[in-house]
């Protein structure tokens, strides 16, 4: 059986190494533009100094040899012909398979503005943009500005700020990372950030760049200029679905997939950042692109492409993070519909020191944010995960002496 | 293969299991000593209130797969293969939280660890007492816990011996119960407690259905 995985990130990994538990006699091959098996989220640690880069890597440099897989490294696969069943390269070379992993995973929506040609303008998604990045720190560059409030731009304006630049952060809504928080714990988040020196614009679009070989400042909509010396863009990423052949794999945001993470197409899987498929707590189709998701697909995907037909109930959204003095984890649904079958209970907020947000959809939970003592969220991502009915009152829930333990069954 | 097994009815929250846990895995692996120590050694198993108010000893269960090394971004956690146990690796924990995040029990936390690198706060869990074993002894936890709550021994005599006693306690001659009969009266009087305030708390608060 030939196993051909294209993309080398933890989906690929994941599932490269599930198919080789069940099968030592595989033919694996996998295919990745990036060759360097690292962690992609790390990278917001190297950019904020806690981690040097040479804790990226979470493979050995013999992983490819110790598992018998064929890696085609360095460069991005053009195409997929799925009637004769091969992966094919610009330069013409093309690799057969019995089954297939897409596994691209995503790339940085660009920012449609003039200028961008100019240096020390980065996006923040592989280590060579980060190894960029440091490097023009390394420069000396003070004012940074960072373009977006979601995830990455949340990240590389924390991680500026940490290296001590005066960063600037445009955001579309009023508050940081507003798909993943409410409103209490952005203006909390925001408020920690504001005190630790971030500057925050609402509502300010970029149209172009200025600056003589590097950028200098950015140009807003309303012709405002914003002094900077270095740009990172975080407005989002978009599944890397270039491969894709449209006409006979169904793709919406990301590849679609059912249960056993296969595309409408038989013998064709997609698990991780380019994936799509039920959310487990909005109940409809959608991408988390976030790699404990990527994770746990990629196992799936390649138990299936190996023969055993584990299902995968969904994939469902969460994050974690520290923000100087903050621990923040987000699950499912932060801002629900506010009428039934949703109701919300939440307790503490600014000045308790830590906030709980719980979102119910009848007696299920299906979203929680949580502000501080954090060490206990698995528990309620589980339940939100394994759809349990809560039998307890939910306002029990954030008593700040209960114990999570309660709900276990 | 002897695991430890948690029998969570004879639980009387005493909390001399977090004790025993915090003292192994210590510098001086004394009680006394290690109350003094910086940074004081902590507990990486943990008793909480369960839904009667009773005891609970939360512990990792070195799950298979492990939730937590699936999700862990440093590939810090892994797996030792001849005892199954689960382990952090202290050097790479870069503190990120994404295992408290995957795990399904809650009993992952993170401090400064008298055995982890100075100064810096890392992911603790329950290490099956590796070192211990190694030397020939048993889990501190097992070693101090007088109720039967905790217990090293192969999962299938652990389960014949409650079988058996559960069999005994249905049979005609129903002199011994399942579990210390003032243990079971302590939940049943906790249970009651529970009820009354749940009844009370809805009364308040209108109906959640």
């Amino acid at each position: 059986m030939k196993h051909v995985i294209v993309g080398n990130g933890i989906a690929g990994v994941h599932a490269a190494e599930a198919i080789r538990a069940i099968d030592e006699n595989a033919q694996i091959t996998m295919i990745g533009d990036e060759t360097l098996l690292y962690s992609r989220p790390m990278i917001s640690y190297v950019l904020d100094g806690s981690q040097s880069h040479k804790k990226l890597p979470i493979r050995s440099e013999r992983f490819y040899e110790d598992l018998q897989i064929v890696p085609l490294l360095g460069n991005r696969a053009s195409r997929v012909d799925v009637v004769q069943r091969h992966v094919a390269f610009a330069d013409g070379t093309q690799v057969a398979y019995d089954r297939l992993l897409i596994a691209t995973g995503a790339d940085p929506r660009p920012l449609k503005a003039e200028g961008m040609h100019l240096g020390n303008i980065f996006y923040l998604r592989t280590e060579n943009h980060v190894k960029q990045l440091v490097a023009a720190l390394d420069d000396g560059f003070r004012h940074a500005l960072v373009l977006g409030g979601g995830l990455v731009g949340f990240k590389a304006a924390y991680g500026l700020l940490k290296r001590g630049l005066s960063v600037t952060m445009l955001i579309g809504s009023g508050y940081p990372l507003s798909m993943q928080v409410d409103k209490t714990a952005g203006r909390m988040i925001l408020d920690e950030l504001l005190e630790h020196g971030l500057n925050v614009e609402v509502g300010v679009n970029v149209s172009a760049f200025e600056g003589n070989g590097t950028v200098r400042q950015a140009v807003t909509d309303a012709g405002r200029r914003l002094p900077c010396e270095i740009v990172v863009i975080g407005k989002g990423v978009i599944p890397a679905r270039s491969i894709i052949p449209r006409r006979r794999i169904d793709v919406d945001l990301g590849v679609l997939v059912d249960g056993h993470l296969q595309t409408c197409e038989p013998g064709v899987f997609a698990a991780g950042d380019v994936a799509e498929m039920v959310d487990i707590a909005r109940g409809v189709r959608w991408v988390n692109a976030i790699w404990p998701e990527a994770a746990a697909q990629g196992r799936v995907a390649g138990f299936n492409m190996a023969g055993r037909p584990v299902v995968y109930p969904g994939s469902l959204s969460r994050n974690v993070m520290r923000v100087f003095t903050l621990d923040v984890l987000t699950v499912g649904i932060a801002n629900p519909p506010e009428k039934a079958p949703f109701r919300i209970v939440q307790r503490g907020g600014p000045s308790f020191g830590y906030y709980r947000r719980l979102v119910f959809k009848g007696d299920k939970l299906v979203g929680a944010v949580l502000i501080n003592r954090i060490e206990q969220g698995g528990v309620l991502r589980s339940l939100i995960e394994n759809r349990v009915p809560i039998r307890l009152p939910q306002e029990a829930l954030l008593a700040p002496g209960f114990n999570f333990i309660q709900l276990l069954p | 293969m002897k695991q430890v097994v948690v029998h969570p009815e004879r639980c009387v929250g005493c909390m001399q299991c977090m004790l025993a846990c915090a003292t192994s895995h210590s510098k001086s692996l004394s009680l006394f000593a290690a109350t003094r120590e910086t940074p004081q050694p902590k507990p990486r198993i943990h008793v909480g209130a369960g839904r009667f108010n009773e005891g609970f000893p939360n512990r990792c269960r070195h799950c298979d797969p492990a939730p937590c090394q699936s999700a862990c971004l440093a590939g810090a956690i892994y797996r030792r293969a001849n005892t199954g146990t689960v382990l952090i690796n202290p050097d790479r924990c870069i503190n990120c939280a994404s295992c408290a995040m995957a795990c399904p029990y809650g009993v992952i936390r993170f401090h400064e660890d008298p055995l982890g690198p100075a100064g810096h706060s890392i992911a603790v869990k329950c290490d099956n007492c590796s070192s211990r074993v190694a030397n020939g002894l048993i889990p501190a936890c097992v070693e101090t816990c007088k109720s039967g709550a905790l217990t090293y021994e192969e999962m299938d005599a652990a389960m014949r011996r409650k079988n058996r006693a559960v069999a005994r306690s249905m049979s005609l001659d129903a002199a011994s119960s399942a579990m210390p009969t003032g243990v079971a009266l302590l939940k049943t009087v906790r249970q009651s407690e529970l009820q009354l305030q749940t009844s009370a708390l809805r009364s308040q608060g209108g109906d959640n259905a």
